[in-house]
């Protein structure tokens, strides 16, 4: 045990350790959060196509976004990210954070825009029909009435979309990427500390506290988006 | 069209939703100042008629003319501002208050000044008696001051007709009493109105005609005197001793 805290002390005294630790949760941040972005706003997009009115100039997109979708979320995240890197951006070069953000961007899209769509789809029909009723134009309808009333829906599962991604970019690892886990990884061994413990708890704890703090933003948000709920119940 | 008081034509109309065919061909004229009150039994296809007038339901098939003019894709939106539409379960916008939800057409369809608008609302949620509620979400209403706001959400726009599909079905006892009193008071006022309801007793006291719809079919209409002291039908009879 001793040796634990003497290990613990040595890894945050040593410039070295903290320089790779530090890189590490860097490399993973960038790409969550440009993954994310392009998750949420390819994923905007899949939704509103899949959730339009069916017409005919519809029907090729509703159908490539089901496409895109069905495959996305059935293979494995590690095999999507193998694809982009040893065949699609298999470029000599090509930067391998652009692969990774690109990769990442695209599977978040296909489980954003299920959140989403499950957003605008839980806003009761008859809130559209009012809409209509009274005249005002199907784009009035989405941008004043249901789009408000789906974001209360889509802020807490797109929290957990948001923290799945985070996790989920210690794969890059396997594409010999320094991310946080690889720092960990490295420190341990790499670089000779000849400890896995120490490095692995801590980068944990970096995954533990960012994780934490997201929890806590998505949370305040929702609290304050229901702010028009409370009122009404005074 | 063929008379000037004649606000409505429907010929023909068809509605089916996949192989269900839920309305079989209706004919039907309603002229201003009417007060018809749609009877039929559930499943009738009562409320999907009603539905299928401000095309709520896109209809199969049919021609509907509404001020002389044939209703299309093209023109529907501009026409469902002058019928309004009063629905079972209120369909208050949620995320706006009583207000917000009254000028919410006025305005952004640009038919009014804020001004005006918001005078406007205030004078019809005084008349309800509800004007301390204007900055209430529709969340902290009552069934009954719901459905209230929302058919003078609908007079908001000073709309030709008034489609009400089953006001009070949703209601608890002690409200109907409210809604249908604001009703009646439309009606006196000569508002032309179409109702699908099952309050047997009000349909009696305020139709001016009782259209009994099966099948996706009128089967049989007239005043309200005819219709339940003489029905003309076996159908109609059959109903009428079910539910009186």
């Amino acid at each position: 045990m001793s040796d634990f805290f003497s290990k613990v002390v040595e890894l945050f005294s040593t410039q070295e350790y903290i320089d790779a630790l530090l890189h590490g949760f860097l490399l993973t941040i960038q790409i969550s959060y440009f993954a994310i972005l392009i998750g949420i706003f390819l994923g905007t997009i899949i939704a509103l196509v899949d959730t339009a009115k069916p017409s005919k100039w519809l029907v090729v997109p509703k159908f490539i976004c089901q496409i895109y979708t069905t495959i996305i979320r059935g293979t494995p995240m590690a095999l999507q990210l193998f694809i982009m890197f040893f065949v699609i951006f298999a470029i000599k070069g090509f930067p391998s954070i652009i692969t990774a953000i690109i990769a990442f961007g695209l599977n978040s899209a296909a489980y954003s825009a299920e959140v989403i769509r499950g957003g605008i789809l839980s806003v009761d029909p008859g809130q559209t029909e009012a809409g209509l009723a009274l005249g005002l134009s199907r784009r009035t309808i989405f941008f004043k009435i249901v789009a408000p009333q789906a974001i209360k829906n889509i802020i807490p599962a797109m929290g957990n979309e948001i923290i799945t991604v985070i996790k989920e970019t210690a794969i890059v690892s396997m594409v010999g990427m320094y991310d946080l886990n690889m720092a960990a990884k490295d420190i341990g061994s790499g670089q000779n500390m000849a400890s896995y413990i120490v490095p692995m708890f801590v980068a944990a704890l970096f995954y533990l506290v960012t994780i934490y703090l997201i929890t806590f933003i998505v949370k305040r948000v929702e609290k304050s988006l229901r702010k028009s709920d409370l009122k009404a119940e005074e | 069209m063929e008379n000037q008081d004649t606000e409505l034509i429907i010929k023909n109309l068809r509605k089916s939703f996949g192989k269900n065919k839920v309305l079989n061909g209706i004919n039907f004229k309603l002229t201003e100042g009417e007060r018809v009150v749609i009877l039929g039994p559930s499943g009738s296809g009562k409320s999907t008629f009603l539905r299928c007038i401000n095309w709520m339901e896109e209809p199969t098939a049919g021609e509907m003319y509404f001020d002389g003019e044939l209703v299309t894709e093209k023109n529907i939106r501009r026409i469902r501002r002058n019928i309004g539409m009063v629905f079972q379960h209120f369909n208050l916008i949620a995320n706006m208050t009583v207000m917000e939800n009254l000028l919410l057409a006025p305005l952004k369809l640009k038919l009014m000044k804020r001004n005006e608008a918001e005078k406007r609302a205030k004078d019809l949620l005084r008349h309800i008696g509800l004007l301390n509620k204007a900055d209430a979400y529709p969340a902290s209403l009552s069934g009954g001051q719901k459905q209230r706001v929302a058919i003078i959400r609908a007079m908001m726009l000073s709309p030709e007709v008034l489609l009400f599909d089953e006001p009070t079905s949703a209601l608890d006892p002690e409200s109907i009493g409210d809604v249908l009193s604001l009703i009646r008071e439309l009606a006196e006022r000569g508002m032309t109105i179409m109702i699908v309801t099952h309050e047997m007793s009000f349909a009696k006291e305020i139709a001016t005609r009782i259209v009994f719809i099966d099948k996706g079919r009128i089967i049989e209409e007239g005043t309200p005197k005819e219709f339940f002291d003489h029905p003309k039908t076996e159908r109609v009879k059959e109903f009428l001793e079910k539910v009186l």
